[in-house]
């Protein structure tokens, strides 16, 4: 157990470090990009443009607003004004964009386990069989077809063909179903591939021989000796599968019309939206640093052989 | 003679014992030795899929680097008043019969016919003039037509010098023939066959070289933690982790917006630095984390194996250790790594293109024709082929290269030798 | 680790994931409005003065009602189906012009009030259009207001020896002396009024100093120190500018080197605009606007979203932009704000307080934040949705057919800005070979498909009395011809052209087809290149492009919006281009009382500009829209303004959705 403090404890201060790291990097990477946040289509006088820039602090020399933004978030846990949506603060944004976001990537998440898993399993269980190679096939297309065309069919014929789920928004199970669904399914995919390697390795080891030589029947040995070996890279997978997970979510945000936060973080990158694009880096950073943490921290528990260090 | 004799003593004293080592020489020369290589190369054609997808990847890979020769349709023309949305057709094309392009009879022969006339005009002109400044204006203005009038600048975008003299050949070959719209016209009364062909063409060559990128910064920089250690190993691995915990997309948007910036651009095509070229380096140089992870891996395994401290004795540097013997010797893994980074760089340029920050055209990715593919799918009317043809070409060719990764792995585990 | 310790790590992990699971699948379920548009990306801000787009103005236009609002007069056209919107009695029930045209009096309507119960006075507009002329604001459309005296100085903060000056001192709430600015904007600080005296200037930075950074003038202009003869105001806030009068130093820098050790510190000092009589209120139902020119189409401007007035109680109390927040913002439109939610929606619900609330029919309205085009469409073919306002390009052959699309010319250019000192564009002969060997009709026939009529000149036809300058022809022969007079025989000899646009479907559909036509008509190389919005004007607006796209919606139906943008040197231009008789013209016009006179300059300028091509103009646009069949009340407009108050479902009661 004390291992596993001074574990998290140290994981917690290089978390610091990397946050840190990635808010000098983003800051700096921001302010040489050409463009600024106040371009607009009709020129502003040059007063004007300094009342703007002095509303965001962004007239103070660059070091300064570098400290003075880090004192922020570190004192107040301020990440300061949207600069274009500029009735919202960084905080309100993530606030409301977070929870839609993080609900939708549990579910896909959930669904991408609860689908890949048994998927694997079978597939390993009855290897060669048609159905093993079916699944496979289905999991190498669900990797090998980009997420917003399998979205977009996925519309089609789940939407207008077979009227099952409405075309977009969000508020009820049915409307967030299909971009879980559409989310989930290339991380499915991988789950079962990686699922049903690992079963093939692990049934060749000597402690399952041995489960099978002892006539336990063929369920327990699958289930107790084999399953539990054959989730570790699955289990390693997860942190990978996390930032695919984002990544995914800034696509089908869009397509299926869904107010998380991931489409604020193409956009506030792309319109020179300092603050916010500062807000949103640093929010994905912390959920990608946590993800692999509690992926190191699963591995060791579930296999006894990896310490932490 | 009495030396000769018994040199023919001895010789005769050795000759059992000579034929002895001469069966054994020959017997050992039938047995083959099998290097892991051979015998991986073995396995793998034993395995039908892995074998279609390795043979369906070398036609991709010819067709690609022979598109140009090819006889397709172009990929750039667009016949917007004809040909918008037309669905796959077998009628037979032409090139140069839009009468849009103006070319002589309809004909891209014809109208090269024609160019290549009046250049030869040109020429014998130069030959009979005699002022000096007058000749070298003629012969400018026979250069400049060469590249800004030719025909080709109309059917082509942009062909390096290799891709144009294949072209010339293609004409040369197959005259105006181009194979009829199988796959339909996009959007702008394109040929789809066409552009799928030269989309392939970007989109191999963007995973290649993106991956070659990550191969190149991954292999050597776990390699040199694996094997040196210690605190450096730490430090590096550190690093790694730190990351992967950031998010690259957006750092990919930041590189891609800054370097695609004039100035930096110009400064980059001085030293022929080009925009496609930054891309394959900006996507290779965030793919190499988990590369080193693995290959690092491999190499703390390694290093305390025999072979590596023969090296050490004999005195071979950390240098040479890591490149000649350890590199090598941990190939296996990373070849079974590329075929699944390739993959995931493709479907990353599809990803960017459909956030509009893809390749720019008239140039045209596989990313860019299914993120046109996907806007003519709407549930008022589908076009499907726009859709259908880009898609499939890119999910076989991920299909087939997973699949060949998975054979690679598989006939590379000594595990599973001899259980086939 | 002990076994213990990795099964209780299990139990916690597991009961986690449960726990996340459920949390992830209870949802706040938003029931839908009676009426749901497609609105686009979200709306920037909800505070009328610092709005721009049409995305903003769509929602302001329901929340706010100006003097005058713009509403149907008369019958559609029959030709085009298009409505003619004119400004009609909004918040003022009647005005009065004088004869000399210059002088408007609005009459203010009794029973108008704002959404927490106070009446709307004539002082709320004086006050708004001062707030917004105010530098601190910061607003973009200030320049409506430039036809009152004082406002353009006001607006950008100019000041001269001798003019009647208001002084900001920096006491603003939780403001010492030596803090930084309380930047909220308003409230604003005490007000001192006075004679502008003398003004005291540090050295002044070397023209390379300047040019290496901008804010070095900047910040030797806030080291200046004001000499004003200060008077006290009357009981009655007006000012008695002769009055015995103080004389008293500010400056924004204090440590200033000229400054006295007794200078106040100010927020800056501008021309007292409010005490000027540009505007005057003798009581709370008349408001008087007094204009430097005869402007034909003030009450347009009169009816635009960024002269609706705003609350000052409330964006006193709260500050900018917190007022703008649902359970803060007051307003006097015809609905009040309900809900809002990023890249959700933005709720409206009928205002009961509104004068003429018996008149709006639909109780609930949600304007969407739908990007995606198809998405949209999506939702409108399973009736999610009842409006549809970017229906996607690739479809529009399919849905022009349809009944429920409706489409009209609009009063809107879509353009190619050239940037006339970069060679070979600084050629007005090059310039025009580009512009006659673009196929027009091919691109609005095939291209953007709806009906866009192909442009030739500035500015669009259907404005009422104006006749337009003659264009030229689209001739590739002449273009060739052209290009060998202005020595590119062949087009040899021209460097590789780049058109920018920024990032969006249509616009490198069209960049497309123009790489085409100029390499097959003329043998240009056209390379394209695309950027985001933000990047893609600033690269603009530093004249770091050969040639950009762009497009023009008219603030007001009037040729003027679309010729006075290109004076020289004018915030819009961005091509270098000048003509001193263009320019000439153009102040002429805005001079000129006879509206028919005014045209004819107008229409001279325009020859200019059609003759110099600054611009290769392409096309005007049309709008288009889908509505559902069972709303009625909606009619295709040439501003493209659809005021919701007039929409009603065919069925009153029946909602048109499940």
């Amino acid at each position: 157990m004390r291992d596993l403090v001074r574990y998290l404890l140290n994981r917690f201060a290089w978390m610091l470090v990397t946050v840190w790291l990635v808010y000098t990097v983003s800051f700096v990477l921001m302010r040489s990009v050409p463009g600024n946040p106040f371009s607009s289509e009709r020129n502003v006088p040059p007063a004007i443009e300094r009342q703007l820039r002095a509303r965001y602090n962004l007239d103070a020399p660059i070091l300064v607003q570098y400290v003075q933004y880090a004192t922020g978030i570190l004192t107040r846990g301020d990440l300061g004004w949207c600069i274009r949506l500029e009735d919202y603060s960084v905080n309100r944004v993530l606030a409301e964009g977070f929870p839609v976001s993080a609900s939708l990537a549990i579910l896909g998440l959930v669904f991408a386990i609860g689908l890949g898993i048994p998927a694997g399993v079978v597939s390993a269980v009855y290897r060669g069989s048609a159905s093993d190679n079916a699944m496979m096939g289905a999991a190498v297309l669900g990797i090998a077809i980009p997420n917003f065309v399998l979205a977009s069919l996925a519309i089609l014929l789940f939407v207008f063909i077979i009227p099952l789920f409405p075309a977009g928004g969000w508020g009820t199970l049915r409307q967030v179903a299909l971009p879980a669904i559409c989310l989930g399914a290339p991380v499915a995919a991988y789950i079962a591939r990686l699922t049903r390697a690992g079963m093939l390795e692990v049934l060749t080891r000597e402690h399952v021989r041995t489960a099978f030589a002892k006539g336990l029947p063929k369920r327990t040995v699958m289930l107790k000796h084999v399953l539990p070996g054959a989730m570790l890279p699955v289990v390693s997978y997860l942190g990978p599968a996390t930032a695919g997970v984002l990544t995914g979510s800034l696509v089908l945000e869009k397509i299926f019309a869904i107010p998380g936060m991931g489409s604020h973080f193409i956009a506030a990158a792309l319109q020179r939206d300092y603050t916010l694009a500062m807000g949103m880096v640093l929010t994905y950073t912390v959920i990608l640093f946590v993800m692999n943490t509690l992926v190191d921290v699963s591995y060791a528990v579930i296999d006894p052989r990896v310490k932490l260090n | 003679m009495p030396a000769n004799l018994t040199k023919t003593d001895g010789s005769q004293a050795t000759s059992a014992d000579g034929r002895v080592l001469a069966q054994l020489l020959a017997e050992s020369k039938s047995i083959r030795g099998v290097s892991l290589w051979q015998d991986a190369w073995r396995r793998l054609r034993k395995r039908k899929t892995a074998t279609i997808s390795l043979v369906g990847l070398a036609t991709l890979c010819l067709l690609a680097i022979l598109t140009p020769l090819i006889p397709l349709q172009s990929p750039i023309d667009k016949d917007l008043r004809n040909r918008r949305l037309q669905p796959p057709e077998l009628k037979s094309a032409s090139l140069g019969n839009r009468s849009g392009l103006e070319f002589k009879d309809g004909s891209l022969v014809a109208e090269l016919g024609l160019f290549e006339a009046e250049t030869e005009k040109m020429t014998s002109e130069l030959a009979l003039e005699t002022d000096a400044a007058k000749r070298t204006m003629l012969r400018k203005v026979i250069e400049d037509r060469a590249i800004v009038e030719h025909p080709f600048n109309q059917l082509w975008y942009k062909l390096d010098p290799l891709a144009w003299q294949m072209c010339k050949l293609r004409v040369a070959t197959f005259g105006d023939y181009a194979i009829p719209s199988v796959f339909g016209t996009d959007s702008l009364g394109r040929d789809l066959l066409a552009r799928v062909f030269w989309g392939v063409r970007v989109s191999l060559v963007v995973g290649l070289v993106a991956t070659m990128v990550s191969l190149v910064i991954g292999v050597s920089y776990g390699a040199v933690a694996g094997y040196v250690g210690g605190w450096l190993d730490a430090m590096m691995m550190r690093l790694v982790d730190t990351l992967y915990s950031i998010p690259f997309i957006f750092v990919v948007i930041f590189l891609i917006t800054f370097l695609g910036e004039d100035s930096v651009k110009q400064r980059l095509d001085s030293v022929g630095i080009n925009q496609l070229m930054i891309f394959y380096l900006v996507i290779g140089a965030i793919y190499w984390l988990t590369m080193s992870r693995v290959v690092r891996g491999q190499v703390l395994s390694l290093r305390n194996e025999q072979f590596i401290e023969a090296a050490r004795t004999v005195g071979a540097g950390p240098a040479r250790i890591i490149f000649r013997h350890l590199v090598p010797n941990v190939l296996g893994v990373v070849i079974v790594y590329l075929t699944l980074t390739i993959p995931s760089v493709m479907l990353f340029e599809a990803f960017l293109s459909f956030l509009g920050l893809g390749v720019s055209p008239p140039d045209v990715s596989l990313g860019l024709l299914l993120n046109d593919g996907v806007e003519a799918l709407s549930s008022v009317k589908i076009f499907w082929w726009v859709v259908v043809f880009p898609g499939a070409t890119l999910a076989l060719t991920l299909f087939a290269l997973n699949f060949l990764g998975d054979g690679v792995r598989d006939a590379l585990d000594p595990k599973l030798k001899n259980r086939e | 680790m002990a076994p213990e310790v990795r099964r209780l790590f299990l139990i916690v992990a597991a009961v986690t994931v449960m726990v996340a699971v459920g949390w992830a699948s209870l949802f706040e379920t938003t029931p839908p409005a009676q009426f749901s548009l497609q609105s686009g990306t979200d709306p920037k801000t909800l505070d009328p003065a610092r709005a721009t787009g049409n995305i903003e103005g769509r929602v302001l236009y329901e929340l706010f009602e100006g003097l005058l609002q713009m509403l149907p007069a008369g019958e559609p056209d029959p030709e085009t189906g298009l409505q003619a919107l004119t400004p009609q009695p909004g918040m003022a029930e009647s005005f009065e012009l004088s004869s000399d045209k210059r002088r408007y009096t609005f009459h203010l309507r009794d029973n108008i009030r704002w959404t927490d119960g106070t009446p709307v006075t004539s002082d709320d507009f004086a006050w708004s259009w001062q707030r917004l002329l105010h530098p601190a604001t910061a607003c973009e459309y200030t320049f409506h207001l430039y036809g009152l005296p004082y406002a353009q100085a006001y607006n950008e903060g100019t000041v001269e020896v001798g003019d009647r000056v208001e002084v900001e001192l920096w006491d603003r709430p939780g403001e010492t002396p030596t803090s930084p600015a309380n930047v909220k904007h308003y409230p604003r600080g005490t007000i001192r009024y006075g004679t502008l005296k003398e003004i005291r200037k540090p050295p002044e930075p070397t023209e390379q100093e300047k040019s290496r950074d901008e804010s070095v003038e900047l910040d030797w202009q806030d080291g200046w120190v004001y000499v004003v003869d200060v008077v006290e105001p009357r009981a009655d806030e007006s000012i008695d500018w002769d009055a015995s009068a103080t004389t008293m130093t500010f400056t924004s820098k204090t440590n200033s080197p000229v400054a006295d050790t007794d200078s106040e510190r100010t927020h800056g000092v501008l021309v007292a605009f409010d005490k000027l009589g540009s505007v005057e209120t003798p009581d709370a139902k008349t408001l008087i606007v007094n204009l430097t020119d005869p402007i034909p189409y003030f009450p347009n401007i009169v009816a635009f979203y960024p002269l609706f007035p705003v609350n000052r109680n409330c964006v006193e109390t709260h500050g900018s932009p917190m007022w703008t927040n649902v359970e803060n913002i007051v307003t006097n439109g015809p609905y009040r704000l309900n809900m809002r939610r990023l890249r959700d929606r933005v709720r409206l619900v009928k205002n009961d307080d509104y004068y003429a609330a018996d008149k709006v029919s639909l109780e609930s309205v949600d304007f969407l934040s739908l990007e995606g085009q198809n998405t949209a469409l999506n939702m409108y073919e399973t009736g999610q949705i009842d409006w549809v306002t970017s229906p996607p390009e690739s479809l529009l052959d399919e849905l022009k057919k349809r009944k429920d699309f409706y489409n009209a010319p609009q009063l809107s250019v879509y353009f190619y800005r050239l940037n006339v000192e970069r060679p070979p564009l600084d050629n007005p002969l090059v310039r025009r070979a580009i512009a006659m060997a673009i196929d027009r009709q091919e691109i609005v026939d095939e291209v953007t498909k709806t009906g866009q009529i192909p442009a030739y000149t500035a500015v669009p036809p259907g404005l009422a009395g104006y006749q337009s300058a003659v264009g030229f022809k689209e001739d590739v022969g002449e273009a060739k011809r052209l290009l060998v007079e202005a020595g590119f025989p062949g087009g040899r000899g021209i460097p590789k052209l780049t058109i920018l646009y920024n990032t969006l479907e249509g616009h490198r559909a069209i960049a497309e087809v123009i790489q085409q036509q100029l390499q097959n008509n003329l043998n240009i190389g056209v390379e394209l290149q695309n950027m985001e919005w933000g990047s893609f004007l600033d690269k603009v607006q530093q004249f770091d492009y050969q040639i950009a796209r762009a497009g023009w919606i008219a603030d007001y139906p009037d040729p003027n919006t679309f010729l006075d943008m290109w004076v020289s040197g004018g915030p819009q231009n961005n091509t270098h281009w000048s003509n001193k008789k263009y320019d000439q013209l153009i102040a002429d016009a805005a001079k000129e009382g006879d509206p028919a006179k005014r045209l004819l300059i107008l229409r001279d300028a325009e020859q200019i500009w059609v003759d110099e091509m600054p611009v290769i103009p392409l096309y005007f646009y049309t709008s288009i829209n889908l509505v559902k069949p069972n709303v009625k009340g909606f009619f295709p407009s040439s501003q493209d303004l659809h005021p919701l108050q007039l929409l009603r479902f065919e069925n009153d009661d029946a909602k048109g959705k499940p």
